[in-house]
């Protein structure tokens, strides 16, 4: 089971845009029920980040993340999300 | 025809959570979206929308009673409790007439700014709509007319535009997202005064040369970012100020700190619901107009709420915002459930002051003092605007306002111009026409420009 933060600036909009994506692509990728993703305020990044294996962010990286780190904003603009979607595959390994 | 208008009379009688819910599943179906999909997309909304209205419910009659307890006690004139932008958004922007077309509405009009090279902004950001519905719900309920409401809702589009096209080189410099410019309009209101502040510290020797070094901030007050820690805090507070017995200012702590956690759970629902809406309707002009020189793609100013600088100031404020409404003249308004949004009016002050720590602190201030005077000013207006929308209020004649949108100058400015009659529309009117121009001759001219390098390249090829 991996555990995934998602964050934005409000844990409201734009990492519900991005959980739903990210959903359907580890779903799509033979995942389902393997992972368990949280939404956040990205202020809330730095305390939570120990307890979770990765973090994907519609948003810039603050200090102090203690995992993995991904910038999502590509499943808002669609450009990029081949790359981001490699790198998500390559952590759930 | 006066079965079907009686028949939309009466459906939209019954209030947002039903009417909503078909809405958003009709356009949907017309996006080009599944009918399953669409129907689901529209319940959840719905589900979005009861959920909110419960919370806000419990919100009131907890805070409510506190709140007036404590002006009896102190004298205190904190009396209007600021319930949210997600209950603004959706009692009074998804709710009100204006909302129910802002979203045809919105996507019109970026089409024909991009088409006449007024913008250059493919804003795929539909969710934040909700901003020039807010704007344009204010002024049908001023001004009593719909059609007036939704030509402010256009009008506070195009401003927004502009300024998104003006700030995007900033965006790309200060918070390194290239292509991309933020046309929300409650970020991109704060803009202009940033710069009208910034110029004006640049003229006073002395201060001008003041930074400050935010980095140790944020761990600092890292834990105003928490809203289950500021509601329990802050609720306790207000219950012992209100003079309650202890085990009851325990309860409205732990109940404060619960409805800040609840209230970003119902909105995420509302948000889900809008989803395969908004990404019918990004895709639908992402394909038509991708191809167009130098374009930016519109995204929510969250995006830029990481930077370091940004997080800090507005953790910092948190205190701060309290501490100046409890003094500040004037204001009526109690800072609660949009302490959390602070950061989101930083987004575009960050790359106007260059990252400067001190002059975003003192912008930011000067912002929330105003903000906290024109929430107060606005609150009459959204307490009608939430009461027509059939939003569960306390029965004790409390007010509501915001200090996100509710404390929006620009909102504010066209909500009052459009008050005082038609003078003021024709100002609003111009204005934005005036931006929308002066922009158009930008784009032309950095087209010009960039097709003359172009055209150098292949001569010296």
């Amino acid at each position: 089971m991996k555990r995934i933060l998602l964050a934005c600036g409000s844990g409201i909009c734009t990492s519900t845009a991005a959980r739903v994506k990210v959903e359907k692509l580890l779903n799509d990728n033979g995942f389902e029920g393997q992972y368990k993703i949280e939404q956040c305020k990205i202020a809330e990044v730095a305390s939570k980040s120990a307890n979770f294996d990765f973090v994907i962010a519609t948003t810039m990286q603050p200090n102090g993340v203690k995992c993995p780190f991904l910038s999502g904003i590509c499943f808002l603009t669609g450009i990029g999300v081949d790359k981001i979607t490699k790198e998500i595959l390559e952590l759930m390994k | 025809m006066s079965y079907i208008l009686s028949f939309f009379n009466f459906i939209q009688g019954l209030g947002p959570t039903v009417m909503m819910p078909i809405i958003i599943c009709i356009f949907g179906i017309v996006l080009g979206t599944e009918k399953g999909k669409s129907l689901r997309a529209g319940l959840t909304v719905g589900v979005g929308f009861i959920g909110l209205n419960l919370v806000i419910a419990a919100m009131s009659s907890n805070l409510g009673p506190a709140v007036q307890q404590m002006v009896k006690r102190f004298g205190l004139s904190l009396s209007i409790i600021d319930v949210g932008w997600p209950a603004a958004a959706a009692a009074i922007s998804f709710g009100s007439t204006v909302g129910l077309v802002i979203i045809p509405v919105c996507l019109l009009v970026n089409i024909v700014m991009l088409v006449t090279n007024t913008t250059q902004t493919i804003d795929v950001d539909i969710w934040d709509y909700w901003h020039f519905a807010f704007t344009g719900a204010l002024v049908a309920i001023v001004t009593g007319s719909q059609t007036f409401g939704i030509m402010a809702a256009v009008l506070n589009m195009v401003i927004i535009m502009v300024i998104a096209d003006y700030t995007a080189p900033g965006v790309e410099k200060t918070l390194g997202l290239p292509g991309v410019s933020l046309p929300h309009g409650f970020t991109g209101a704060y803009a202009p005064i940033a710069i009208v502040i910034n110029k004006i510290i640049d003229l006073i020797p002395g201060v001008r040369n003041i930074d400050i070094n935010m980095e140790k901030a944020q761990e600092k007050f890292g834990v105003f970012g928490e809203p289950i820690i500021v509601g329990t805090v802050l609720g306790a507070i207000i219950g012992i100020v209100a003079g309650y017995s202890f085990g009851d200012v325990l309860k409205l702590g732990i109940t404060m700190g619960a409805i800040l956690v609840l209230i970003p759970r119902m909105a995420s629902l509302l948000m889900e619901g809008l989803l395969p809406i908004s990404d019918a309707a990004a895709e639908f002009i992402n394909k038509r107009f991708s191809n167009r020189g130098k374009m930016y793609i519109g995204l929510d100013s969250a995006i830029g709420v990481g930077h370091p600088l940004t997080l800090s100031v507005s953790l910092i404020l948190v205190p701060l915002t309290l501490f100046i409404a409890v003094i500040l003249p004037g204001n009526q308004v109690l800072p609660f459930a949009d302490l959390a949004v602070i950061p989101w009016m930083f987004v575009l002050i960050t790359p106007v002051v260059n990252g400067n720590g001190f002059r975003a602190l003192l912008t930011g201030i000067v912002v929330l003092a105003t903000g906290l005077l024109i929430s107060t000013n606005l609150a009459p207006l959204m307490t009608s605007a939430a009461i027509n929308a059939k939003y569960a209020l306390p029965t004790n004649a409390t007010q509501i306002s915001s200090i996100c949108d509710g404390a929006n100058p620009l909102t504010w400015l066209i909500v009052r111009l459009n008050g005082i009659g038609w003078i003021g529309i024709i100002i609003v009117a111009v204005v934005a026409i005036g931006l929308a121009l002066m922009n158009r001759t930008r784009i032309l001219k950095e087209a010009l420009e960039l097709k003359q390098v172009n055209d150098k390249t292949v001569e010296m090829n």
